[in-house]
């Protein structure tokens, strides 16, 4: 698992600091999800993207979302050629390894919708053909929390097709003291090297399902998620899906931690990222915090 | 939030069939509208329910009580008493159960519900009943689960589940309190059920009447006798002498001025001279009978036993003709316990008014038998002679025994004697203490029942209202009355057998018995050995159950406790209760402490309980890793033995390959052990 290690080393040289948001991001590309980073403008969520390709050696495309963005701007649009007297495919964007699609709320939810499906299926239905997805696929979706004029918040059954949300933050100052002396990083992302390819990832995503977790850590998984449905506190419980997601990113991150069966830390690590947008509270509360203390209150060793 | 107030859905069915289930037993007996009113109500909310309809409002609300209060003025004539309060509850109930919207009403319902079944108990205490209300209160029970878990997912079934343990945990409560709480004499009485119409015995005799009887197989009551039975043939189960007769019909009558206090002997009261011969006739007396007599209801006074009884409980009196009298009408099932001595009639003496009455006969009625009686009368020597000789005349004259007399006309102790011939008991007992009493010899008539059969299962006797019977007792000098039974003369076999084999004999005997459908109590099929246990469950519950009076307790708390004293039954009851809760508390424990947890897990609590009660209490949210990080951080020097602990241990728990095996346990027990002494 050292070339995990080498590939996180990688990426850390561009994204400074944020070693646990990047080991989330990978486990995130292991466990085969996709990715949605709620952050201010400006915060590396394109860096983070696009460094992600880089060291993968993933096809990248970006698409800036707008509220005059149709389906066809992502799907892509069929078109008469005259000579041939045929239609043909034009693809769209989606047709990609890694698509960064950036500022996902501000399109129309009929263009969100086009683009959740296709991450669901991991294919594309055009005028009746069904063509699949470039293998592996990974959608990482920017959000910005703060400006919400004119954006279509995406609905919570939207965002259960994402395994994680994660934000960035912003950088501790001597980080920050760093960024500011280093050199252009659009340079340097364009430096990196790859370290594995995209069939090694595509391996390394098969050797996720054969990380071993006891009955005892299946238990605890269970009752976490069943805490959430008979807790007041929010609206209403994880789903089963859910609960699939985060048994597969604890795997995952077990892997990305060098270990081969899961211990309930990694539960835990992975717990907020893959739990919080799932949720919502009752009367003002905070999600956060109350999926944060559900860590503290739900026994994990059975008793 | 006010959401979860509401009733869950999962419970609403119960509720209903809960609030139909408590009104039941009224609607059986009650008025018809009353169940038209439940019917209505369920419908209401079920249409309510299915959000067809609104809740109606206070108007209709008010209109429906002002009805329900109105129709059972009209059904009952009050509002108070047993009968009515009861049908009044129970529409209240129903129309409480119109009006749940929040939890807070359905605890009320509930509530009133517990109340409502408990009342069925004051008109009907069979054990069919009692389980029924068992099942009343294990439904209102389901409700209270189904309530009490509102927030959560479970479904209806579970709750019954629920509620069936908690109702099965209770009974040795129940048995245990039902024992040992001291038993007080009910503060008031209550009479319930005095106009109800039952067959049975009434205070006179004429032609017909106990012939209609015998095609009841009602019971009368029950005998339980404490060592020997009386063979059949001297079963005759006295209960009312009758002494004037008019022509047509046998009366009950006293001698002309004889007061209440010398004619009743009441135990307690001043002993009457008749008393006192009869009692030191029973000291000289070997023979005896002791038995206990459990009365169905006949809201009459009189009580039946056999010849000269001796009453050996409260609440009866004994009548100088040897028979026993309650001091209240019998309005529920009544035990007593008796002792007869049947040898002790020649003590009682006559006395001259008494024998005038014993002799009376209508001037108009019978001439033909005065002169047959008188006849006889000049031909004998003594009255036991005459008894013979009419005795004789009815077994030689062509005499039938039968269900379905002639009619008798004008005069019908002549036209029975000579001209029809057929009668049943009561034809037989009249005319021949007519010709008796012609004839000189002071006679009466006795009813009551003859026979009984014998549980097979049991050793007590069951006595049907088939089972009622006719005779005679004529006085002779020396033995005082003397039972003579004419029916026997003629019919043998209804004294040796009973009734349906003598019917079984006769000649239209067998269509009689087809028609009324006694003949599948005698085949010894299915059916005669379910009715038999049904009696014998019913029986015994009547004396174990019903039976269990203070009397009855004070015995029983003697052979357990030795003295009873208030502060022995306390002393009792804590300890019994105290037993049945830790018999539930190592129940409990032993199901959610030990068969639960495996051994690993148990590995893991140890050290988290040790580690909590040492130092600052931990969260149960800790990983092995986590337990062990907050254990180095209170004591530094038992970090290494923690990590330790905590590396072998996610190891053998995490690392699925292979279950942990005793050695491994035993050496994470000894990196515990280790680290405990480190913990001070």
């Amino acid at each position: 698992m050292q070339a995990l290690d080498k590939a996180l080393a990688q990426v850390g040289r561009v994204v400074l600091g944020k070693e646990e948001q990047l080991k989330l991001a990978l486990t995130c590309m292991l466990a085969n999800g996709h990715l949605l980073i709620e952050d201010l403008p400006g915060m590396g969520k394109t860096t983070l993207a696009h460094a992600l390709a880089r060291v993968f050696k993933l096809e990248y495309r970006r698409v800036q979302f707008t509220s005059d963005m149709l389906p066809a701007d992502i799907l892509g649009v069929s078109v008469f050629d005259p000579n041939t007297q045929q239609f043909s495919l034009r693809e769209g964007p989606v047709f990609t390894q890694l698509l960064l699609a950036d500022e996902i709320n501000r399109a129309t939810p009929k263009t969100q919708s086009a683009l959740l499906e296709a991450m669901e299926e991991r294919q594309v239905t055009l005028d009746g053909v069904t063509r699949p997805l470039p293998q592996p696929f990974f959608v990482v979706a920017t959000q910005n929390p703060v400006d919400q004029a004119g954006t279509f918040v995406l609905p919570e059954s939207q965002l259960d097709r994402f395994l994680m949300r994660i934000s960035l933050g912003y950088p501790a100052p001597e980080v920050e003291l760093q960024l500011l002396a280093g050199g252009d990083l659009r340079e340097q992302v364009r430096e990196l090297q790859s370290v594995i390819n995209s069939e090694g990832l595509i391996k390394l995503s098969r050797v996720v399902g054969k990380v071993r977790a006891s009955h005892e850590l299946l238990d605890y998984v269970q009752r976490l998620l069943d805490t959430t449905r008979s807790d007041d506190r929010f609206v209403a419980g994880l789903s089963p899906r859910a609960g699939l997601g985060l048994l597969k990113a604890a795997r995952a991150w077990a892997l990305v931690s060098g270990r081969d069966y899961v211990l309930p830390e990694d539960v835990q690590a992975v717990w907020p990222s893959v739990a919080e947008h799932r949720l919502s509270a009752r009367q003002g509360g905070s999600v956060a915090a109350i999926t944060q203390s559900l860590l503290q209150s739900v026994p994990v060793i059975r008793r | 939030m006010a959401r979860i107030y509401q009733v869950p859905s999962h419970t609403r069915l119960w509720l209903a069939l809960a609030v139909v289930l408590c009104s039941i037993p009224q609607l059986v007996k009650g008025p018809l509208w009353q169940a038209g009113l439940l019917v209505l109500v369920i419908l209401i909310r079920w249409l309510v329910d299915q959000q067809r309809l609104t809740l109606p409002g206070r108007i209709v609300r008010t209109l429906l009580l002002i009805g329900a209060v109105g129709l059972t003025f009209y059904s009952f004539g009050r509002l108070y008493g047993p009968e009515a309060g009861v049908a009044l509850l129970v529409s209240l109930f129903a129309l409480k159960y119109l009006e749940v919207v929040q939890q807070r009403d359905a605890y009320v319902v509930i509530v009133l519900g517990y109340f409502v079944c408990a009342t069925a108990l004051l008109f009907s205490q069979t054990p069919g009943m009692f389980l029924y209300v068992v099942l009343c209160m294990t439904v209102l029970t389901t409700c209270l689960v189904g309530i009490n878990h509102s927030d959560t997912r479970a479904s209806g079934l579970l709750h019954g589940k629920r509620a069936m343990v908690m109702t099965l945990q209770a009974i040795p409560l129940m048995v245990v309190l039902f024992l040992l709480v001291p038993r007080v004499a009910p503060l008031w009485n209550m009479q319930v059920g005095e106009d109800k119409a039952r067959t049975g015995m009434s205070d006179s005799m004429s032609p017909g009447q106990i012939s209609e009887l015998s095609e009841s197989a009602e019971l009368a009551f029950r005998v339980d006798f404490q060592g020997d039975i009386p063979p059949r043939p001297q079963r005759y189960w006295r209960g009312l002498t009758l002494s004037h007769y008019d022509g047509r019909t046998w009366q009950q009558a006293v001698p002309q001025g004889q007061a209440e206090s010398e004619y009743l002997y009441r135990r307690g009261n001043q002993k009457p001279v008749w008393y006192q011969q009869l009692e030191s006739r029973r000291a000289a007396e070997q023979q005896r009978y002791r038995y206990q007599i459990i009365a169905e209801p006949t809201q009459r006074r009189w009580l039946f036993s056999l010849a000269v009884p001796f009453p050996l409980d409260e609440g009866m009196a004994l009548a100088k003709d040897m028979r026993l009298v309650a001091d209240q009408p019998v309005s529920q099932r009544f035990a007593y316990r008796v002792e007869s001595v049947p040898a002790a009639t020649d003590a009682i003496s006559l006395d001259g008014q008494e024998r005038q009455l014993m002799l009376s006969l209508p001037q108009e009625s019978g001439r033909k038998a005065r002169g047959l009686a008188q006849q006889w009368q000049l031909e004998s020597h003594s009255a036991r002679e005459i008894a013979q000789r009419a005795l004789r005349h009815f077994r030689e004259q062509p005499f039938h025994y039968t269900l379905r007399p002639p009619r008798l006309t004008a005069d019908p102790v002549d036209d029975f004697l000579f001209r029809t011939r057929r009668g049943f008991c009561e034809h037989y007992a009249s005319s021949f203490t007519f010709l008796m009493r012609a004839a000189g010899v002071p006679a009466r008539v006795v009813v009551g029942y003859q026979g009984g059969e014998q549980n097979q299962l049991g050793t007590h006797l069951l006595v049907r209202q088939y089972d009622a019977h006719a005779w005679s007792e004529i006085w002779l000098e020396g033995q005082g009355w003397t039972r003579v039974d004419p029916t026997g003369a003629v019919a043998p076999e209804r004294i040796e057998l009973g009734l349906r084999e003598a019917l079984e004999n006769s000649e239209d005997g067998r269509d009689v018995l087809d028609d009324l459908g006694l003949r599948r109590f005698s085949d010894g099929g299915l059916f005669a050995k379910v009715s038999q246990w049904v009696d014998y469950v019913d029986f015994r519950w009547q004396t174990w159950v019903l039976g269990y009076d203070s009397a009855f307790q004070s015995a029983f708390l003697e052979d357990l406790l030795g003295v009873v004293s208030p502060v022995r039954i306390a002393i009792a009851l804590i300890v019994a209760v105290a037993m049945l809760m830790g018999l539930y508390a190592l129940f409990l424990l032993w199901r959610t402490g030990n068969a639960r947890l495996t051994l690993m897990e148990r590995e893991y609590w140890r050290l988290h309980q040790r580690a909590s009660e040492r130092g600052r209490p931990l969260a149960v949210g800790l990983t092995p890793m986590q337990l062990s990080d907050a254990i180095s951080e209170q004591w530094p020097q038992a970090a290494v033995a923690a990590e330790n602990w905590a590396k072998y241990y996610q190891k053998l728990h995490y690392d699925p390959v292979s279950a942990p095996d005793k050695r491994q346990r035993r050496h994470l027990r000894s990196l515990r052990n280790r680290l405990y002494k480190l913990l001070d």
